[in-house]
């Protein structure tokens, strides 16, 4: 007899509900609903296109700089000539890194390692959080939601004293990051593509990846092994794959979106397909050695996924150091770029820490006559039917009442503020 | 001193931003947390629907929603069943204070005791020990500090909408460093500069929003004008209104005008102010020897 058992997951950024199905010992189906909704594309409507510069940060508080970036690229587009400099561009590249290596850090302590049931002291978390917080801030006056991307470049001028404290803080970063999470030379460690080799350091990350292995979780939560990145810039690159066999080229009309029964969020497909976004996705496509390697090892399981996450950030902090030392700051800050176009479409795409953003909108006679936006969570956690279930819903399904399904679950970094935006 | 942290509709950015107080570790000494919608906390929030003990302080976050349920519990009964016992209950940020932005995302939206600027009544009773703290987010210093000053029960005054004047009774404006443009009436201004204040043209509501934005620096580094961005109002009952970015005008001059200012008097003073050409203020600040 199956058994139907509906269980909270809490501290997603809000809440979910997963509906499990078990026959006999075993997941049958799984279920992921989304009770609440707050209508942020609604009140978008109708509005001075300017005004979702303000509103869409407020989809969420984690990841909310992206849905920025999102709107100030999707407005950028309505523009016919839209000039920029290359230092706006850089800067808010910048500030938009920032920000997924906040979310890193903040998904592996506070989500990841309770789950391990590894503790580590709080100062962990909360010293990269509010260093990085703070250059966020030094750029863009606030963290978070701040709305200083505006159509042309940013609202305000940088100096050199800011970019100081920019560097000076980047540098702490680091050394925080090999002090708590691994101890590694961030230049060797992007190249390795030895699991044993991570694993021999010192800091939380091996320590986590190690009691994965332990407990023999380390093949649970595999999917679809399929993979899509939408947002290409000096880090990542777009396409998808399956398994390991990429296509770069993809076209935004294949995507369509569709409406959950008994949830708030709506589910995304792409040639009719569920894809995974985020991490393991865009290490995927990188081809980065170390997630291939554990991808051939255990496939697209939550070792893989936990792994990939967490190693976007010597990346990461790689990258914004190039940026910083790239920044030029003789050129222009801003732009004008003259009136918004009374009449016209823009889409706006972003790498955000869980996956990709995409942001629509449509301008009508000045105002909002659209706005649509379409987060990572969608492509993750959005169901499916029997037949054809969705990214985590196949995660899920086949796992046994011992094992931890909660773990599974949250290895996608799950947003339920932006998925019922 | 024990806090319970309860969301209805939000986008948890309070939650995160409280994460930044910058001497967050030894303020939690003094606290625990019930539940808290990231932090390791006592409960869970499945715990908290079948109903735990020893709430002090029940903290409000997001926009109320009739009919909302969390889980199993309509967010109301939830609510309801803490706030008796509560000695104080908080409401965290504009969305829970006054209905804020998802407020206009659908019907029977609103703040706890506020639906914009009017009190809709529906808690009435608990008015008495509400205090509140807009914002969106609200500054971490301002809720940390709250609470604390709670705490150690040190008398708090408060303003009509009850918002603790220690935090509220300062206009973003103080405090901006680009108050002589202000002052003087150079109406001239152009994002990616310095220079400039964005009243004129650019809808800075600054100088009629309460907040220590300028104050207690974002981050402890910086604030939304210093950054050549308009304050947008989000602590005021009617955060966010429409045209965020340009300023609306009345014959001429800004339609809204600074707190208590009446507008004769604004329109004598910029007269004034106006004819001194400070020249100063007209020329690049960085590139001007002379200071
Ligand atoms: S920009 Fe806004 S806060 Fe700053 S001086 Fe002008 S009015 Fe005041
Ligand atoms: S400057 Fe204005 S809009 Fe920005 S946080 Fe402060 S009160 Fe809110």
């Amino acid at each position: 007899m199956a058994e139907v058992r509906l269980e909270l997951i809490e501290k997603i950024e809000g809440e979910a509900q997963v509906r499990y199905v078990y026959e006999k010992e075993q997941v049958d189906f799984a279920e992921i609903l989304f009770l609440t909704g707050r209508g942020i594309e609604k009140i978008l409507e109708g509005r001075d296109p300017w005004d979702a510069l303000t509103i869409t940060p407020r989809v969420c508080g984690i990841c909310g700089h992206a849905h920025l970036i999102a709107t100030v690229r999707a407005l950028e587009e309505c523009y016919a000539d839209l000039k920029l400099s290359r230092k706006a561009r850089t800067v808010r590249e910048l500030t938009l890194a920032f920000e997924l290596l906040q979310n890193h850090f903040k998904w592996f302590y506070l989500t990841i390692l309770p789950l391990l049931d590894l503790e580590a002291p709080m100062r962990r978390v909360l010293e990269p959080s509010r260093i990085l917080g703070e250059m966020i801030a030094l750029l863009a006056g606030q963290y978070p939601h701040n709305s200083y991307a505006i159509p042309g470049g940013i609202t305000g001028e940088i100096t050199p004293v800011d970019l100081l404290g920019v560097r000076q803080r980047h540098r702490h970063l680091q050394k925080l990051f090999r002090r708590g999470v691994i101890d590694v030379d961030l230049e060797l460690f992007v190249h390795c593509d030895r699991i044993e080799e991570m694993l021999k350091r010192a800091g939380d990350l091996p320590q986590a990846m190690q009691r994965i292995l332990d407990r023999g979780w380390e093949r649970l939560g595999r999917s679809h092994d399929r993979f899509i990145v939408f947002g290409q810039n000096d880090l990542f690159a777009a396409g998808k794959s399956i398994g390991t066999r990429l296509q770069k080229h993809l076209d935004l009309r294949y995507l369509r979106e569709s409406a959950i029964e008994g949830s708030r969020a709506r589910r995304v497909l792409y040639r009719g397909k569920s894809y995974e976004t985020g991490p393991l996705a865009r290490a995927m496509l990188l081809k980065t050695p170390l997630i291939r390697e554990a991808h051939r090892r255990y496939g697209d399981s939550l070792f893989s996924r936990i792994l990939a996450r967490v190693c976007e950030i010597p990346r990461l902090l790689r990258y914004t150091e190039a940026l910083i030392a790239r920044i030029d700051l003789s050129e222009p800050a801003w732009i004008d770029p003259g009136p918004f176009p009374e009449n016209a479409e823009g889409t706006g795409i972003v790498e955000a820490a869980r996956g990709s953003l995409i942001h629509r909108l449509r301008v009508k006679e000045g105002k909002i006559a659209s706005y649509r936006i379409v987060t990572p969570t969608q492509w993750n956690l959005g169901n499916g039917s029997r037949e054809n279930p969705g990214i985590a819903q196949s995660a899920l399904i086949g796992l046994h009442r011992e094992d931890p399904a909660e773990l599974v679950f949250k290895s996608f970094d799950v947003c339920s503020v932006c998925t019922t935006k | 001193m024990r806090l319970l942290w309860l969301s209805a509709l939000a986008c948890n950015g309070n939650a995160h931003a409280l994460l930044n107080y910058p001497r967050f570790e030894e303020w939690q000494e003094d606290f625990e947390w019930l539940y808290h919608p990231l932090l390791p906390s006592t409960h869970t929030l499945a715990e908290v629907e079948e109903g735990i003990d020893g709430v002090e302080i029940l903290l409000v976050d997001g926009t109320l929603e009739e009919g909302l349920v969390k889980n199993r519990l309509a967010y109301k009964q939830l609510f309801e069943r803490y706030a008796v016992e509560a000695k104080y209950i908080v409401t965290v940020g504009t969305c829970a204070t006054f209905g804020g932005i998802f407020a206009q995302g659908g019907e029977g939206r609103s703040g706890l005791h506020f639906s914009g600027e009017r009190r809709h009544g529906f808690f009435d009773g608990f008015w008495e020990k509400t205090l509140s703290l807009p914002g969106c987010p609200v500054q971490p210093e301002v809720l940390a500090g709250t609470l604390s000053l709670l705490r150690s029960e040190e008398p708090l005054p408060l303003d009509t909408l009850h918002r603790p004047k220690y935090f509220y009774a300062h206009t973003v404006h103080d405090g901006c460093t680009r108050n002589e443009y202000f002052e003087y009436k150079i109406d001239e201004h152009r994002f990616g500069a310095l220079e400039g204040c964005m009243f004129y043209e650019h809808g800075c509501q600054g100088t009629f929003t309460h907040g220590s934005c300028n104050k207690i620096l974002w981050n402890g580094v910086h604030s939304k004008t210093r950054a050549g961005t308009p304050c947008m109002g989000c602590t005021e009952p009617d955060f966010p209104r429409e045209g965020l970015w340009h300023t609306s005008k009345r014959m001429g001059i800004p339609a809204r005008l600074p707190l208590g200012v009446p507008r004769r008097a604004y329109l004598s003073l910029a007269g004034i102010a106006k004819a001194f050409h400070i020249e100063r203020l007209e020329r690049p600040m960085m590139e001007d020897k002379r200071g």
